[in-house]
């Protein structure tokens, strides 16, 4: 494990457990045990607020020049119209941001798809019970933002041109189902996806460089839309269609999950990365926390509690979590694992984004080694509220991917865990058969290319060809 | 953390101090990276950043410390930290959020990065080598993350609960209800033609080139895959033409 420089919960102790890394130029303050509380409690009083992200003088909200440059005959705005049925709510500043609740373009993440299958598989089954219209196909690549953010390898320009390729084939993906262009709007699934993405678009408005350079590329793709870059009126995680939905997801709920006592990590590419385009709810922690995950488990009845390093990272780090992994499960228990259990009493830690599930999960098992000892359930909020629903926890939440142990917390939620894996087992052998069971009809996953099938109303002999 | 690399202007180091012409280049490719003025506006040395900072706690690291030699333009302080210190930031973004100047730390970092590879630093070269995995399958596929490579072999440290289930890979793979997600390379399935028009932007903004500089062998080899496909891409064109005409 890679020793912490704060070895001391003050970092006042003297030596051992001084600060470093600050620069040559750093001293000891050299504080009391009892001065340095003090003077922790006056930092955190004011640092664990909403405020600390809203006192800026730079922020700008970049759909108002998305709007001119659309007037400018630059850009073309993919708008969140009739067809999405949009919700609004208000994000940090109090403005406000569409929502889109249906005719949704799934833009998966691959570590997600990768590593915890039950994240997208719970957010569909969720959208199935709601009757919620969407498309899950083929042909997108991820962000490749996790790859930038750790290795330097890809640019703005790179990261740019991959998000407006994405969303162009969101939004012309309709056609292959004989729909109008636009039909569906993309939701981001992945945490670093939405930021990045939020970051690409204001990048975009500021630069006419940029814009150039990525019309160019896009052009070459056959993506551009009457000649100009199409840009998306909202970029929305699912996290925030979960949130706008809970009333909805409450009013499906079949378990009782008071007695869960749950800690939600925030994700920092969710809430760090444009700050200023996040959900806030005064009813949510009293507005000092973005709303979503926690939003939603207050509504399903879970007591949701606040601990002292909710804003901390996971510690997956980008290039951390592949090379220096000493970091991350440091990070990760002595941060964030330790504190849900021995401060927060937590049954379970609820996340939003690929890399914190992945890392609080896969990251405890070797605290052994050290005798840091702790079992602390992680999941997503999404497969938090798909078991809440009666889903079941292996077939459709696939918790057999997670590492941390999820079985007392499912006893304590009233599911058989025994009899539900017996169940899945024995689904295996289907599995084998080939008798496989789909959210979807898989043919809709595929809206080009090497097979697809064009739908009967499409095909000039009314058949599929 | 990859070898430390021999500090400019140490005197007990028998390698040549950095010629000035190059810390010069170094800072200009910096200085003139598109997002520069996005994300320094200036620094009063408060300290909220590096006091927030995840990395800080474990490395001899600190934003703002970065800041500050980015600001007063300390070239050599600027290469110094470029072999090493830029590599521990986590990418969390919280030095971002909180900076009363608008800063963006974790931002600058990432120019830092992106022209430690533009100079082919060696200690950049070190640094990525056990991201090799990842940037195979980004540039050949577009996924960064494949079912295939978690393995006990890979992340030892993660314990034998990787998998509660005891079945095999491709059969687990094919029980997850998205039909997209019935695969082992690719964390979903993934059109050929999609993965080509990916080329065409790594082609096109350079990271191929930023590939071949960071490691030569990698570069082949993604090579050969997008030959591969794009080859096969071409054939399914053919067919379809073909078939066209039938």
């Amino acid at each position: 494990m890679a020793n912490s420089r704060n070895g001391s919960e003050n970092g006042a102790e003297g030596a051992e457990g001084a600060f470093v890394g600050f620069g040559e130029e750093w001293r000891q303050s050299n504080l009391t045990p009892t001065e340095a509380r003090r003077a922790t409690d006056w930092v955190e009083a004011r640092i664990d607020k909403r405020s600390m992200l809203t006192s800026k003088e730079r922020v700008e909200d970049i759909r108002d020049a998305m709007w001119q440059l659309e007037k400018d005959g630059e850009i073309l705005i993919h708008r969140i119209d009739d067809r999405h049925k949009p919700v609004i709510a208000r994000t940090l500043y109090g403005w406000e941001k569409k929502i889109p609740t249906t005719n949704l373009w799934h833009h998966k993440s691959c570590g997600q798809c990768g590593n915890i299958p039950g994240y997208p598989s719970s957010v569909m089954w969720l959208m199935n019970q709601l009757g919620t219209s969407y498309i899950d196909e083929t042909d997108q690549t991820s962000c490749t933002a996790w790859n930038y953010h750790g290795s330097g390898i890809g640019n703005v320009v790179s990261l740019a041109a991959v998000f407006l390729r994405n969303f162009h084939q969101a939004y012309i993906s309709s056609k292959s189902q004989g729909l109008d262009v636009g039909t569906y709007f993309p939701l981001v699934h992945c945490g670093t996806s939405f930021g990045n993405y939020k970051e690409m678009r204001i990048f975009l408005m500021h630069s006419a460089e940029l814009r150039e350079q990525v019309k160019k590329i896009l052009a070459k793709l056959g993506r551009l839309v009457d000649g100009k870059l199409l840009i998306p009126e909202e970029i929305v995680h699912y996290s925030e269609w979960l949130h706008i939905m809970r009333d909805q997801i409450r009013d499906r709920q079949t378990l009782d999950v008071s007695n869960v006592r749950a800690t939600v990590h925030p994700a920092c590419h969710v809430y760090k990365m444009v700050p200023e385009d996040v959900i806030y709810d005064e009813t949510v922690l009293d507005g000092n926390r973005v709303a979503v995950s926690t939003g939603l488990l207050q509504t399903l009845g879970a007591e949701v509690v606040d601990y002292s390093t909710w804003y901390d990272c996971c510690g997956f780090g980008f290039r951390h979590i592949i090379g220096e992994r000493e970091f991350t499960r440091s990070f990760a228990i002595d941060r964030k694992i330790k504190v849900a259990v021995e401060e927060a009493r937590a049954d379970v830690m609820i996340g939003h984004d690929t890399g914190c599930i992945t890392t609080l999960d896969k990251n405890q098992w070797i605290g052994k080694a050290v005798g840091k000892v702790y079992a602390l359930p992680i999941m997503a909020d999404c497969q938090f509220a798909a078991l809440a629903l009666g889903a079941h926890p292996y077939k459709l939440a696939q918790l057999h991917w997670h590492a941390s142990p999820f079985e007392t917390l499912l006893e304590k939620i009233g599911i058989d865990w025994e009899k539900a894996k017996v169940e899945f087992e024995s689904y295996l052998d289907e599995v084998k058969a080939g008798r496989i069971e789909t959210l979807y009809d898989p043919k809709r996953a595929i809206t080009s290319g090497e097979g697809y099938v064009k739908p009967a109303a499409l095909t000039d002999a009314g058949g599929n060809k | 953390m990859a070898g430390r690399m021999s500090a400019i202007g140490d005197p007990l180091s028998a390698e040549p101090p950095v010629a000035r012409e190059e810390l010069e280049e170094i800072f200009e490719d910096i200085s003139s990276h598109i997002l520069y003025d996005h994300e320094l506006h200036g620094c009063l040395n408060c300290g909220i950043c590096t006091a927030t900072c995840p990395s800080a706690q474990y490395y001899d690291y600190s934003p703002r410390e970065i800041v500050q030699l980015l600001w007063t333009e300390n070239l050599e302080g600027i290469y110094d930290a470029m072999q090493e210190k830029i590599w521990a930031c986590a990418q969390c973004y919280t030095c971002a959020a909180r900076c009363p100047f608008e800063n963006s730390p974790g931002g600058l970092v990432m120019i830092m990065r992106e022209v430690a590879i533009k100079h082919g630093m060696q200690s950049a070269k070190e640094v990525l080598r056990p991201f090799s995995r990842v940037l195979l399958k980004v540039i050949s596929t577009g996924n960064q993350l494949a079912p295939n490579m978690i393995t006990r072999e890979a992340f030892p440290d993660w314990g034998p609960n990787v998998s509660k289930v005891d079945a095999p890979l491709n059969i687990l793979r094919k029980a997850i209800p998205v039909p997209t997600m019935h695969t082992m390379d690719t964390a979903w399935a993934v059109n050929l033609k999609t993965s080509i028009e990916l080329y065409t932007i790594w082609e096109e903004t350079g990271v191929l080139d930023q590939l071949e500089t960071v490691d030569e062998n990698l570069f082949d080899v993604v090579c050969d895959v997008m030959e591969e496909k794009r080859e096969e891409y071409e054939e399914w064109l053919e067919e379809q033409e073909n078939a066209d005409d039938d």
